[in-house]
């Protein structure tokens, strides 16, 4: 991000190409947050777009053109997305392979969204919504988008081998980890009757929302293709329910309200059972993610008091696990 | 020996005055950063206060479920040997060698990390 003056003149160019006049001189400005991708604020005069790209030393689970593949299809099942305007492969506009968007105007950051009065309406809204959203992103067919990793066998399989491998790179032991993971195993669902397109990371934090709602789910970087139920079972672990532990989707409202707005849109309702093997498995994947992140810290890779005090946050997701598996 | 206030103490000084008087210097959308630093140091000065306990408590723990004995670390040896003994039993758990036992290795291990719990996050297991 050194050269934060010659990307805001390939910015201007890319959107005087995708809309047809030059916006004139464009200024960035980074978003924090994603971890495995730069984002960045273009603001030119009145016109706000945002530029998603690769970190230069970039390794992308899901590359940059199949993510924009990804939104465009999500855009058609009538899922809120930001609208993607152009796309530039490495080396181009963006130097890192990257594409420019629509700004969507609305709040994500999770204990604001849940604390302020002015999102007291969306809090209502928002769990039934997001059902509506994830029967539309479900029903997609994940083989159909160019790009996007489908499970060759049973997914339930793939995500404890996944995560085993994971917890492996990292090299901690983590005994509660191990067993929870061992049950998982031992304990897998049927495949589901049809895989869809997984969002695999659909919680508070990936949406951007207004005072009425959903106006947009973001961060697709982790989509595959998979069990529906995953979805389901990550947006409520306990962890994103930032403390209002009774209510399991978003820390707003019920199961039963996102279960009965996914079915009204189409969803085939996953059995208690099943989501209760993803809400574990999306706490072995929490578990792991913060001793990786962690991890990355002592390893130098990203020096970060942040990262670092995630080594004390595994606990958290461990016993959860421990609940939902004893 | 140190003089008094002792780590924790200090520990306790820094938190209290970084929740407080820093936050409050800091711009709103990194005030966040700082609370991760004055939890931490609250998590810290509470690890400090436990000492070797819990980590004399995980290598008898796990050496039990692993169905291995051996003498009792030193204290200052306490959380090396705790990590020794949850790497041999995550590799036993691992390969299946407790599937037999495995609801009473998950009830085990849950006081393993309610242990960690009190120290990173008390209140999370009640």
């Amino acid at each position: 991000m050194e050269d934060l003056g010659r990307l805001a003149e390939g910015v201007r160019a890319a959107v005087a190409d995708a809309t047809g006049s030059d916006p004139g001189a464009v200024e960035l400005r980074p978003i924090p947050g994603g971890a495995s991708r730069e984002t960045l604020l273009a603001e030119a005069g009145q016109r706000r777009y945002v530029l998603r790209r690769d970190p230069p030393e970039a390794e992308s689970a899901v590359p940059m053109a199949t993510e924009v593949r990804v939104i465009e299809a999500a855009a058609s099942a009538g899922v809120a997305v930001p609208a993607p305007l152009h796309f530039e492969p490495a080396g181009g506009r963006f130097e890192t392979a990257g594409y420019l968007m629509e700004h969507v105007e609305g709040e994500s950051v999770a204990p604001r969204l849940l604390r302020r009065d002015q999102f007291a309406g969306a809090r209502q809204r928002l769990p039934a919504q997001l059902g509506e959203a994830l029967a539309r992103i479900h029903s997609i067919d994940a083989s159909g988008v160019q790009g996007v990793v489908v499970p060759d066998g049973d997914p339930a399989l793939a995500a404890c081998e996944l995560w085993e491998a994971t917890l492996d790179e990292v090299g901690e032991p983590l005994p509660a980890v191990e067993a929870g993971l061992r049950w998982l195993r031992l304990n897998r669902p049927s495949p589901p009757a049809r895989q869809g397109l997984v969002h695999g990371d659909f919680r508070l934090g990936n949406f951007i929302v207004d005072g009425d709602g959903l106006a947009a789910v973001i961060d697709w970087e982790l989509c595959h293709g998979g069990d529906p139920a995953e979805d389901v079972g990550w947006l409520t672990i306990r962890s994103w329910r930032f403390g209002n532990d009774e209510r399991p989707v978003a820390g707003m409202g019920g199961l039963e309200e996102l279960l009965a707005a996914y079915e009204a849109a189409g969803g085939a309702r996953p059995d208690p059972e099943r989501l209760r093997w993803w809400e574990a498995m999306g706490n072995v994947k929490w578990a792991v993610i913060c001793a990786r992140q962690a991890h990355d810290h002592l390893t130098g890779v990203r020096p970060s008091a942040e990262l670092a005090s995630l080594g004390r946050r595994i606990c958290e997701p461990e016993w959860d696990l421990l609940e939902l598996v004893g | 020996m140190q003089d008094r206030p002792t780590a924790p103490e200090l520990l306790d000084a820094m938190a209290a005055q970084l929740f407080t008087e820093v936050r409050s210097w800091v711009p709103r959308e990194r005030r966040f950063q700082v609370l991760v630093l004055a939890n931490l140091c609250a998590v810290i000065a509470r690890e400090l206060r436990a000492g070797a306990t819990p980590s004399l408590a995980d290598v008898a723990l796990f050496r039990e479920l692993a169905g291995v004995a051996g003498p009792a670390p030193a204290p200052e040896e306490a959380n090396a040997e705790a990590g020794e003994a949850a790497r041999e039993l995550a590799w036993l758990i691992r390969r299946g060698s407790l599937d037999g036992e495995l609801a009473e290795v998950i009830a085990g291990l849950r006081e393993h990390v309610r242990r960690k719990l009190e120290i990173a996050r008390p209140g999370y297991a009640d």
